[in-house]
């Protein structure tokens, strides 16, 4: 029997598709069935994140509709075994869905899929609330910054009200100089306000602009994101695994620059 | 040094705001709640406001009145 993870943030692009992307390809890598699905209706992104927006038949409100089976809607990946892509639908908005529908569709999921992963659109309104109709649990992304904490909390008290506790945090674009400097919160001053389990902590890396630009995720390449990535999907799994120390995400020559400049 | 880091005053800003969020008042009220309950608290029992602190979770209020952690 499969887990439902839906991928939630309150606040608008902090990173909620990319890390659906990164952990979906990651899961998959360690031999896990997984299907990813984009929720967010009329926006639709997690398909050109991945680079999969050119296989496009059929989408969720194609499945839920009717209009299509399930197997004919699902696109699967060919650079990772076992991972599929849901997409959304870029022409209808979020009442196409109800909650019941997206439980029942999830529900059937978990029959064929170790892990079925839900990319939530942004906002608490009805696209939400379609996404974490299903959930079993949650992954709440979030960056240092006080609009993203502070939707980051409403979410969380939204998710307790609707019986989801297994919640966890992921920090997104953490710029260690910066928290250095005493310029952005740390992994420990936004864990400490948001008080919920931290499962990862990915540093700002250019590398995810550019996996994106080439629809790739970051989890092959080696980046200190990509292993940041690899780390959270061994722990979705129930691994312990130590955190990374983030100043050695960062190259020789990075920190070399950094140093210079600093002088 | 003396000026205030900016994430002393994010986290300050932070704090109020998620408060206010939780238990739904507006962020300026948060030190008024602490001081009614410092104040009515003062009148049954023995505390000083170096000991005292008041802190809010997503399901609790949670009232200190000895300074030490838990």
């Amino acid at each position: 029997m499969g887990e439902v993870i839906v991928i939630t943030s309150g606040k608008g692009g902090v990173g909620k598709t990319t890390t659906t992307a990164n952990i979906g390809a990651g899961l998959s890598q360690f031999d896990k069935k997984v299907v990813m699905i984009d929720t967010d209706l009329g926006l639709r992104n997690l398909d050109v994140v991945m680079g999969l927006e050119n296989l496009i038949v059929y989408n969720l409100v194609d499945v839920i509709e009717g209009s299509c089976r399930l197997r004919q809607a699902l696109i699967r990946d060919k650079r990772y075994e076992n991972l599929y892509l849901l997409p959304s639908a870029q022409t209808k908005d979020k009442t196409a869905i109800s909650p019941g529908q997206m439980k029942k569709l999830t529900s059937e999921l978990k029959e064929e899929f170790d892990y079925i992963l839900l990319d939530c659109p942004a906002g608490i309104e009805q696209g939400f609330q379609n996404a974490i109709a299903g959930a079993d649990r949650a992954v709440i992304v979030t960056t240092p910054e006080v609009s993203a904490i502070r939707d980051a909390d409403r979410i969380i008290g939204l998710l307790e009200a609707n019986r989801i506790r297994n919640v966890d945090l992921i920090i997104n674009r953490i710029r260690m100089d910066m928290v250095k400097r005493g310029d952005m919160m740390s992994v420990d001053d936004v864990t400490e306000i948001l008080s919920i389990p931290l499962i990862g902590a990915i540093p700002d890396d250019e590398q995810v602009v550019i996996g994106t630009n080439q629809g790739e995720p970051v989890i092959s390449s080696g980046s200190a994101a990509g292993k940041a990535y690899l780390n959270i999907c061994k722990r979705i799994m129930g691994l312990d695994v130590p955190f990374m120390d983030l100043n050695e995400g960062r190259g020789f020559f990075s920190r070399l620059s950094h140093m210079l400049k600093r002088n | 040094m003396g000026k205030k880091s900016s994430v002393s005053i994010a986290k300050d800003r932070l704090k109020a705001l998620v408060v206010s969020d939780r238990v739904h008042c507006k962020p300026d009220l948060c030190d008024k709640l602490n001081q009614e309950l410092y104040y009515t608290l003062s009148k049954y029992i023995e505390i000083t406001p170096e000991d005292f602190n008041v802190s809010v979770t997503r399901t609790h209020i949670h009232i200190r009145i000895t300074g030490e952690e838990q």
